[in-house]
Parts: C-alpha cells; structure tokens; sequence
C-alpha cells in the first residue's frame, strides 16, 4: 500500500534529532578529492578552509538520522528511487577544517504532484542550519549555513 | 581578470570535468553513508530500467558548480549562496561543462559580491549542452 497523499502534511514541521558534524581532515581531503576540487594539505599547520559542499555534508550527516529512516518517514526505501529536487546553501562564515558545526532542522514542506511523463510524485523540504561547535576557538554557536533541500520520491502505486 | 574588470555579463571562465567517475561515486556513497544503489549497483539500475550506467550523486554536480564560481572568484572561501535544481541525471563517463555569467553587481557588509547564472550541462556527442544542473550563485570578489 502507497504512501497516502494525507501523510504528507503530519510529517511538516517533524525536527530532526540533529548533531554535531565535525570537518576531519580526513574527509575533508577526500571530499575535495572525490568532486574534483583541490585537497587541503594533511601536511600543513594552520586554518584551512574547507570545500563549500561541506555546508550540505554537514547538514545531512548530522541531521540524527539515516537516509533509509528519513524516506520511511514517507513510507519510501533507496530502492523506490528518491533523487534530489533543488538544494540552496547559504553560507554566513566559510567552513574550516577541523572545525566542528552544530546541525538543526527539519521537515518544512511536503507536497503531491503529478507530471505527465512522470505519474505521481512527492516534493519533500527539508532544512537545517549550522553553527560553529568548535570549543575553546572564540567562534562557538555562531551561524555558519543554512541548507535548504528538496527531494523527490516517485510514487509509481499512487 | 581582475575583480575591477567584472561586469554584468562577463562569462566567467570554462569549467569541465571530461568524463565523469564511477569510482569517484563510489567514494561519495561512503562519505555519505548513502544506500541509494543507483550511485554505484548497475544490477539495481537494471532492475529500476535505469540504464546501466551509474548515476552520478546530485551533490557532486552541485559541487562542480562551486568549484567554477569559486575558482573564479578566488578561493573556497568565496561562496556567499548557491541555489540550483536539478533536471537531469549525470551519468558515468558523461563529459560535463558548467557555464556561469555575471547577472549583477552589488555591495553588502563592505563586500563585493556578484550575483551569477550558472549551469551544469552534459556536452556528450558534440551536440548543444543538456542542461542537467542550473540556478544561481553569489561569490565574494573582494
């Protein structure tokens, strides 16, 4: 049985359990590594800035859930095929290697189409924002990015 | 180019990634912890008639688009916001250019920023770009 149009509402406004995400230099020289960007040096003392898309990977991987628990939340599963819909970051400070982000947020809107070529599909919203959880730096609880996404769960039984 | 020889419509330089990594896709599945199949099992791309050609994660795309804007503009630390939707899938061995133009100029907090159209286009073929990523950046030029 599909993921009744109903159901969407109830799920706007549920907030993630959040987290903590911190920027190890480890994944911050893959991630660069991995989307074609110059790494930061392991190798180097100092500040480091970290690659902008760690706004997103910060965001939803500490947003207190997994991807598999966030499409149940819309009765959904990898295998359904959920993609991305549209995704805004806005960054206050740029993120730093090392630097440990505070991430909160949540569901913020829900919404049924359907698309001619497409059938039936769900627009998911989802928000969070981060802020620097870095101790001891001076810079602790200060906004660093909000990230806004959608996502898309096609609904082939609706 | 200089920050002082921007001006609205100035094409910022071309940025192309000449064929896109199943590999690379499968590192960000394990950075991301992301069990959607379709990154990285072609049997599960099959069963879906989805082709067999992984499909490259939305982030990455997106982060194509940030290397170009901020490439341009100096540094990662120059990205204020970028705003895109996703049309189309990226596929494994796809050749991609992301193409950025200049929209405004504008002041905010002592900072000079600039307002762009950008967009991410599979250019396999020789044939026009299919638009696969577009939207809007603002990067920091002093």
């Amino acid at each position: 049985m599909g993921f009744a149009e109903a159901d969407l509402d109830g799920q706007v406004g549920r907030a993630f359990p959040g987290g903590t995400y911190t920027v190890s230099p480890w994944r911050a020289w893959l991630l660069a590594d991995t989307v074609l960007a110059d790494p930061p040096s392991l190798q180097a003392g100092g500040e480091q800035v970290a690659h902008p898309l760690f706004a997103w990977m910060a965001a939803t991987g500490a947003m207190g859930i997994t991807w598999d628990e966030l499409f149940s939340w819309f009765g959904a599963t990898a295998a359904d095929g959920p993609v991305f819909g549209e995704h805004e970051t806005t960054l206050h400070r740029p993120l730093r290697v090392g630097a440990s982000y505070r991430v909160s947020g949540g569901i913020v809107s829900a919404q049924r189409k359907v698309g001619r070529r497409t059938g039936a599909f769900d627009i998911v919203g989802y928000s969070m924002d981060l802020h620097d959880a870095t101790p001891d730096d001076g810079r602790a609880g200060a906004h660093v990015a909000t990230c806004w996404n959608s996502i898309v769960f096609p609904r082939r039984d609706a | 180019m200089t920050a002082a020889a921007v001006e609205v419509g100035t094409e910022l330089p071309g940025y192309e990634v000449p064929s896109v990594s199943a590999e690379k896709m499968k590192t960000m599945a394990a950075l991301l912890s992301d069990p959607t199949a379709i990154h990285w099992d072609v049997e599960t791309l099959q069963a879906l008639g989805m082709g067999d050609r992984p499909i490259n994660q939305g982030p990455l795309n997106m982060g194509y688009v940030m290397n170009a804007v901020t490439a341009w503009a100096g540094g990662p630390d120059r990205l204020r916001r970028l705003r895109v939707r996703f049309l189309g899938n990226v596929l494994a061995g796809h050749h991609l250019r992301v193409r950025a133009t200049v929209t405004a100029l504008r002041e905010e907090d002592g900072a000079r920023l600039a307002d762009c159209d950008v967009v991410l286009e599979v250019v396999d073929g020789g044939v026009g770009g299919e638009a696969v990523v577009s939207g809007t950046a603002t990067v920091v030029l002093s």
